[in-house]
């Protein structure tokens, strides 16, 4: 690309993006406690008992998995290379927590749908397409199949709102450009950067 | 009334996008993204042939001819690209690779008496092939342009040479050749997102439609009149509205029936009772948790399935699970 068509971004500090730091510190406080508890068992061998019930329990587990919430979205998007900066799509807030919704009951057997809605750096962003086609494959390639994925431009935010939210949902428009091997060049360069 | 699923069919290993069954003979063919079509024998749901090793990029439709001493059919993928298979001597193999779209053929479909074979493609045109007996030469007759984005999806009327478009440009078309040339003889407007599919009512007598769209409603349309150049077509129903995503394919069986499948996998079965549409049949998750793409009636071909009622029709549906599954409705 020889002039960028957004020169000056806005830039957030990579610091100041939404984490799951209070989730941490959670569960550092019930490492201690598991530790605790742990020293206070007095047989420390493996009850048959225990190991009889697991089996079950692990089918259980197999059914139900934790739901999936918006920071996770966030964190699986928010690292995706802008085409253009040698930045991220969070750092530019493209991608917000807050324009993430998630509606899953965690039952794999059930559909879940994650809806999407991204602010382009400048209304006339030509590569919106892009850059949605870009969050589609990675959550395509990373999130359970009973997601179905909604991408769509925050109101107001692209003069070709409607143009672009109905290529970019439309299943078989994306499948087509997922074949074609240029384009897909691109996104993976966009995706190196995802932790 | 009860939806059953006679047999799951792991056809391929991507996405199912089609599926056709043979107006004759119980032979069901499917298109993949896997680049491949498979052919299955419905009576025992036995694979009988593979064609693959020709196209490029996914095979998007499928389509059987309904004439010819043996059975063939129409692939569109992709790649820009229609083959033509056959059975020759107990073998199945490649006629006739058709080229003339400048990118992604989304439909096939073959006339009442084979005749005439029309494709549609992403270069927002549809284009009328002239089909000879051996499937051999096929000549280019027409090319129509009047839709103006994709087009996703063609299909021919059982009794007469009128064909119906679904686009991305949120309408239907219809098409039949006046004077040696083909023209639209009507537009149909009304769906609020990409239309990606209709089909035919299964009447010798009334001549209706059934479209399915991203809207996520399934619409039917009758033809009030009709003269060689224009034909005026009215929105008789709006069925009652159960898909929650887009609706990806309808079909209507000879006996009345409307069925309809989409993104949210549920698979729906309308009947028309005292003066109205109604919902008969809801099964959901036709395809566990995956998206369901294709659906068409045909005739049952199990012994044991109908108990003797003639109600009995099978549903075949294509899901991006890979899986092609047939279902009992009685």
């Amino acid at each position: 690309m020889s002039e960028p068509i957004n020169a000056n971004p806005t830039v957030l500090d990579v610091n100041a993006l939404p984490t799951r730091g209070e989730d941490h510190k959670q569960e550092k406080a019930l490492d201690s406690q598991v530790q605790e508890l742990l020293s206070l068992a007095i047989d420390h061998g493996v009850d048959s008992d225990v190991q009889s019930q697991a089996p079950s329990l692990l089918s259980d587990s197999e059914e139900q998995e934790d739901p999936i919430d918006p920071q996770e979205i966030f964190d699986l998007i928010a690292h995706i290379s802008d085409p253009e900066h040698p930045l991220t799509l969070g750092q530019l807030a493209v991608v917000n927590l807050s324009d993430i919704k998630v509606i899953d009951s965690g039952n794999r057997d059930e559909m879940g749908e994650v809806i999407i809605k991204i602010t382009p750096t400048i209304t006339h962003c030509s590569l919106a397409t892009l850059i949605g086609l870009g969050i589609r494959v990675r959550l395509d390639r990373c999130l359970p199949v009973r997601f179905r994925i909604t991408i769509l431009l925050k109101e107001g935010s692209h003069q070709s709102e409607n143009q672009v939210n109905k290529q970019l949902n439309d299943k078989e428009r994306v499948a087509a450009a997922c074949e074609n091997d240029q384009l897909l060049n691109v996104i993976s360069k966009m995706l190196a950067t995802c932790k | 009334m009860s939806i059953r699923l006679v047999r799951s069919l792991e056809a391929h290993t991507d996405k199912v996008w089609s599926v056709s069954v043979h107006n004759r003979l119980p032979l069901l063919a499917t298109a993949s993204s896997d680049k491949s079509c498979k052919i299955y024998d419905l009576t025992n749901g036995e694979l009988v042939a593979t064609l693959d090793d020709t196209h490029k990029r996914s095979a998007r439709s499928v389509a059987w001819k309904p004439t010819g001493q043996e059975p063939s059919l129409a692939c569109g993928s992709f790649d820009s690209t229609i083959s033509i298979w056959g059975k020759d001597y107990d073998e199945w193999s490649l006629l006739a690779v058709i080229e003339g779209h400048e990118n992604e053929v989304k439909g096939v479909a073959w006339s009442k008496d084979g005749y005439f074979l029309a494709s549609c493609s992403r270069d927002k045109s549809i284009w009328i092939w002239e089909a000879d007996d051996d499937n051999e030469e096929f000549e280019c007759i027409s090319v129509l342009q009047e839709h103006s984005q994709d087009v996703k999806h063609v299909v021919w009327s059982q009794y007469e040479d009128l064909l119906a478009s679904s686009s991305y440009d949120d309408t239907i078309r219809l098409w039949k050749e006046d004077d040696d040339d083909w023209s639209c003889v009507a537009q149909l407007t009304g769906h609020e997102g990409t239309v990606w599919c209709s089909d035919f009512e299964k009447s010798e007598t009334s001549t209706r439609l059934v479209s399915g769209s991203d809207d996520c409603t399934v619409r039917v349309w009758q033809r009030t009149d009709a003269n060689d150049s224009e034909e005026t077509w009215e929105l008789q129903a709006i069925l009652p509205q159960c898909h929650k995503r887009a609706v990806y394919s309808v079909s209507w069986s000879p006996s009345g029936r409307i069925a309809s499948v989409g993104s949210d996998g549920q698979l729906v079965v309308y009947e028309y009772q005292s003066d109205q549409w109604e919902i008969t049949h809801v099964q959901k998750l036709s395809h566990g948790v995956y998206e369901a793409n294709s659906v068409q009636w045909c005739k049952p071909y199990a012994a044991d399935d109908d108990n003797g009622t003639t109600t009995a029709e099978w549903l075949i549906t294509g899901g991006d699970d890979g899986n092609v599954n047939v279902w009992s409705i009685s």
